[in-house]
């Protein structure tokens, strides 16, 4: 593995037992990201994408195979480990934002910090608060915020820690089309300037096209990853 | 734990506390603190004053009675100990005047009795007496109202008592120790002790009783009472406190007791499940927030800690208010019943608020072990996947974790294994019986949740579906409707069999010795005096002297210490013995049959004579079914045999006898009849015209006697009025909170009815229909379970006869439908109030 390898996978695969017997729901999936490039994995519903990043982001174990995440071996690690590298590691944006109800906009944000043992993290997370403009809403309550809002604090929360990878699933979904594209905007803005890879589900065909690269999922397999920068649209077959 | 793990528990905590996320389970902490503090505090408070006043009845907290003096060393070390002490001898001997004499009941007391309690003493026979703060002095004699007449004698005459002549100076009228069976009573004679010795009434087979009387705190007497046990001889000492008073007052003291104690476990088990129900809606409420932390990297044991300690600010704030609400709860109660109780209540006691913040400690760490398990074994992954609960579901861990806590709070309460055995059991019968209904429930939901959807539908399919989900709170709304079932029943049981005990109109003097050429006029007169006379019964005197044979004369003249049989027995001379055909009221047969039942009549002349005896006397005696027991009646021997062996009532202020003969044996005997009246206590006055011409007649006079008795039963049962609403009131909060929190659950489904254009009316007629439903079937499995524990508390525990309570069985469903359907109502019109895009980003 190369040191600008960031997210390495090694035939990784998914089964879970169901009253029907083992269902595979994840078919084994080989693929790099490098550090700093921004990956989308789309597909239908169902097609396993969430499953996908779910492993990549060491919330589920994986059936079979390895992941290796900054180099790390994560198939190894139990829970508690894999808590450490997230801590340590990764961002998270969701498509339901999953804000803590009873902490402030602000509080929300210091909250990885603060898990961390940052001693700064409220200067920190007042930084970052002004950055994504909610300097004014730092304690109002999520059920206070539109979902705009709330999915800025979540982003904001998913970079004071300035986390190598920003794993985010459907950022976007809850949204409509203006917030949706102030959203899009301040995320691969951010993501630029502090450098992160960024990997995330959509559907949404626009926020992938953003992407320097693009997995597609069906079924449980990936079927075709595309490069979607400057002029290089040749597809290439995955086995 | 590192001061970022601190200060966020700290923050969540006050925000959620802000925000009333913390309500529902501070305020079951908060009930199960207060409910328990007040209970508590109003009972020991009560028991004490109760305790006190009663102890007026034995004139003492503990009274040693001994055959023979007892070392001087024992008493010695009492004073030392800090008790007080009296002491007072009982003897019975023959006291002569004028030619006339009598057995009486000689009491030959030191200063300091009595040490509870007052001797009442009056300047004429049959009038009402004043309290006296001394006693006889030496040669003088104070006697009771009767011995007047029979001794014919009156105040400043002299007496003879043995070898010493007594001054009589005073009509005794009470005294605190007199016990409660009427007819037992030799008249009493009280004179000081100094005088005793030279009486020689003590002597070789003499009756002679020794008490010696003992004052103090209680944590003294017990640790005397450790010190005396081992130099105490069973045969010759007997230790006794009021609990241990079999009369009626010692009865219904001990049955408060026990009813305030089962009053109190109750209500902690209220409070524990309503901290249980709290607690699992806080933890499902807070997946979430577990969830997201997890993905931020939070470690276990972070997140551990942060929700121990939410649970500790929350149990420490629970405890201060509840600790402050029940207080004020109890004072109220204190300062509305303070009129009507002559008792202090100002006592306070520390061992209540030490009950009641362990209860509220290990209610709110224990119920919430398991939901809180649950909630640390939440899934990082519900975050993409919201459908992920806890990875942790055991009911069984569930039902022995929080069935054992209860189990464990109530047996370290109550230090009573049997009352929280039996309790838990049917508690367990009622979670089983639950669990089958549960099951029946879905198979009739089936059928009627289908159709076009109408809230009765819409009811019943949500019973179906969630049916299993429901049974917790199905059981928590029976378990809290059979609890308070039972202090109901309980209390109305209690009090109605105390108050049939001494109906209004119970006879308070009784005449013996009426020859039966008087029993016509002195009908005649009493009826002129608008005085009802109750029933004649004819008596004769017999010597009991053998049994099967064998003379009894040890037997029957062997002294008893019993302090409630000291003075009844009457059997190492004579006997009162009557006869009837009739079973007298109030009293059973427990073994054999009825005089008269056992043969047909034509062998009735040759068959034994038959007698029914009195269970006491029996198992004292050791008289069994069959037995021949012999007496000298006049001076004819008479056989008779037991046929049957009765229970009588010796509270029930009526004439009972330990000797009951047919009729046909005694037909030769000239008897004399004994009779009662009641005389209502302001027409007193009217006495000594009453039984003017009656000179031969003794009046025996127990309307002082009534009258306390019938003064702390209404005390008593005042307070167990008191304790039923507290304890309705404790319960009615727990179905409240019981409703709010499975109002949480439903708030999904009414949101998406609501999005989907249901109307209100719809939604709020489908959910009172599913709380009624579960009311109902609720209410009919706690009278069911009721109905178990109720007998098993009544026979086991309260030693009271056990009654089926049909109409319970009615009540219960009406009333469970009724309070369920309304508190759901109540619920629901909150949910739909708010708008559905509240409801709808409530639900996010």
């Amino acid at each position: 593995m190369t040191p600008t390898t960031m997210i390495k996978t090694n035939g990784i695969s998914k089964t879970v037992t169901t009253t029907q017997g083992q269902l595979q729901i994840l078919k084994p999936i080989s693929f790099d990201v490098k550090a700093g490039e921004s990956v989308a994995i789309v597909g239908a519903s169902g097609s396993g994408k969430s499953t996908l990043l779910s492993l990549l982001a060491g919330l589920d174990e994986v059936s079979e195979g390895e992941i290796y995440i900054d180099g790390q071996a994560m198939q190894n690690m139990d829970e508690e480990q894999r808590a450490q590298l997230r801590g340590a590691k990764v961002g998270f944006i969701f498509q339901s934002f999953m804000l803590v109800q009873s902490l402030t906009a602000l509080e929300n944000i210091m909250l990885p910090a603060e898990i961390a043992g940052h001693g700064d993290a409220k200067k920190r997370a007042m930084d970052i608060l002004e950055l994504v403009g909610l300097e004014h809403r730092a304690s109002h309550y999520p059920n206070q915020l539109s979902g705009g809002e709330q999915q800025r604090v979540a982003i904001a929360r998913a970079f004071i820690s300035e986390p190598k990878i920003l794993f985010a699933d459907e950022p976007t979904g809850n949204l409509d089309a203006a917030n949706s594209d102030k959203i899009e905007k301040l995320l691969f803005e951010l993501n630029q300037n502090s450098h992160t890879t960024l990997v995330l589900v959509t559907h949404d065909s626009k926020l992938a096209d953003k992407c320097q690269r693009q997995l597609h999922m069906q079924a449980g397999e990936l079927t075709e990853v595309f490069a979607t920068s400057v002029s290089e649209q040749a597809a290439q077959k995955v086995g | 734990m590192t001061n970022h793990t601190l200060s966020l528990a700290w923050r969540l905590f006050r925000h959620e506390t802000k925000r009333g996320e913390l309500t529902i389970i501070l305020l079951a902490i908060i009930l199960s603190v207060a409910s328990v503090l007040s209970l508590s505090l109003f009972s020991e408070r009560l028991k004490s004053a109760l305790t006190e006043k009663s102890a007026e009845f034995i004139a003492a907290d503990r009274v040693l009675d001994s055959n023979k003096p007892v070392d001087l060393a024992w008493i010695e070390k009492a004073q030392q100990m800090g008790l007080n002490t009296a002491h007072q001898t009982y003897a019975r001997s023959m006291v002569f005047a004028n030619e006339q004499m009598d057995l009486v009941d000689l009491r030959a007391a030191d200063k300091g009795y009595p040490l509870k309690g007052v001797v009442k003493v009056a300047e004429q026979p049959f009038s009402p007496g004043t309290a006296i703060n001394q006693l006889p002095n030496s040669g003088e004699a104070w006697l009771e109202s009767q011995l007047f007449q029979t001794l014919a004698i009156n105040l400043g005459d002299n007496i003879e008592v043995g070898d010493k002549v007594f001054k009589v100076t005073k009509v005794l009228t009470e005294v605190p120790d007199a016990g409660f069976s009427v007819f037992g009573g030799d008249p009493k004679v009280l004179i000081s002790k100094q005088d005793l010795s030279a009486t020689n009434v003590e002597g070789p087979g003499s009756r002679i009783n020794y008490s010696y009387f003992f004052t103090g705190e209680s944590d003294v007497l017990d640790e005397y009472y450790e010190w005396l046990e081992p130099q105490l001889d069973r045969e010759l000492h007997d230790w006794d406190s009021i609990e241990d008073d079999e009369s009626g007052i010692g009865r219904a003291v001990g049955r408060a007791g026990k009813y305030f104690l089962l009053a109190s476990l109750l209500a902690i088990v209220l409070a524990a499940v309503s901290i249980a129900v709290a607690a699992q809606r806080y933890s499902m409420r807070h997946y979430d927030p577990v969830a997201i932390m997890k993905t931020l990297g939070a470690p276990k044991k972070m997140v551990q800690q942060i929700y121990l300690l939410q649970i500790l600010f929350i149990t420490i704030l629970g405890l201060l208010i509840g600790v402050v609400l029940g207080f004020l709860i109890q004072q109220l109660v204190v300062a509305a019943i303070a009129d009507k109780v002559d008792v202090s209540l100002d006592v306070w006691h520390w061992k209540p608020l030490i009950i009641a913040i362990f209860t509220g400690s290990v209610c709110a760490v224990l119920f919430s072990l398991y939901p809180l398990m649950k909630l640390f074994s939440v899934s990082p992954l519900r975050v993409l996947r919201r459908d992920l609960g806890a990875n942790l579901s055991s009911r069984l861990i569930q039902f022995l974790a929080s069935g054992g806590a209860i189990f464990l709070l109530m047996w370290a309460y109550s230090q009573n294994i049997e009352v929280s055995a039996i309790l838990f059991v049917s508690g367990i019968i009622l979670v089983i019986s639950l669990l089958a209904m549960t099951f029946g429930l879905i198979w009739v939901g089936r059928k009627l949740g289908q159709g076009k959807m109408g809230a009765w539908q819409l009811a019943w399919a949500r019973i179906h579906r969630r049916a299993m989900d429901n049974s917790v709170q199905l059981i928590s709304f029976a378990v809290t409707i059979m609890l308070l079932l039972i202090v109901l029943v309980m209390r109305n049981d209690m009090v109605q069999q105390w108050q049939n005990q001494l109906p209004q109109g119970t006879p308070n003097y009784f005449l013996v010795n009426i020859s039966q050429a008087q029993q016509p006029n002195l009908q005649q007169h009493f009826a002129d005096n608008q005085v009802v006379i109750e029933k004649f019964y004819p008596v004769v005197r017999g010597r009991f002297v053998a049994v099967n044979d064998e003379k009894v004369r040890t037997a029957v003249s062997k002294e008893d210490p019993d302090e409630q049989n000291r003075g009844r027995d009457g059997l190492g001379r004579e006997a009162n013995l009557t006869w009837s055909n009739t079973l007298q009221k109030g009293t059973e047969v427990v073994k054999g049959k009825w005089l008269g039942d056992n043969d047909d009549s034509d062998t009735a002349e040759q068959r034994p004579f038959e007698v029914s005896i009195e269970e006491g006397i029996a198992e004292r005696m050791d008289l069994s079914l069959g037995d021949k027991l012999t007496f000298n009646i006049g001076s004819e021997i008479v056989d008779l045999k037991v046929t049957s062996i009765r229970n009588v009532n010796w509270q029930s202020m009526q004439p009972n006898f330990f000797f009951v003969i047919e009729p046909r044996a005694l037909k030769s005997f000239i008897p004399t009849y004994i009779s009662s009246f009641n005389l209502p206590t302001e027409r007193k006055a009217d006495i000594t015209e009453l039984m003017r011409p009656f000179a031969n007649v003794t009046l025996i006079d127990v309307d002082a006697r009534i009258n306390q008795l019938r003064n702390i039963v209404d005390q008593v049962s005042l307070a167990v009025e008191f304790i039923l609403v507290l304890v309705l009131a404790a319960g009615a909060l727990v179905l409240i909170a019981q409703v709010q929190a499975s109002m949480d659950e439903r708030q999904q489904e009414l949101a998406i009815l609501r999005t989907l254009g249901a109307k209100g009316t719809l939604i709020r007629a489908s959910v009172v229909f599913e709380f009624i439903i579960i009311g109902v079937v609720a209410g009919a499995m706690a009278a069911a379970a009721t109905e178990f524990s109720l007998y098993m508390l009544q026979t086991q525990i309260f030693d009271m006869p056990a009654n089926w309570h049909i109409e319970y069985w009615f009540i219960a469903p009406i009333v469970g439908a009724l309070v369920v359907g309304i508190l759901g109502a109540l619920g629901c019109w909150r949910l739909l109030s708010l708008n559905t895009s509240h409801l709808l980003r409530q639900m996010v």
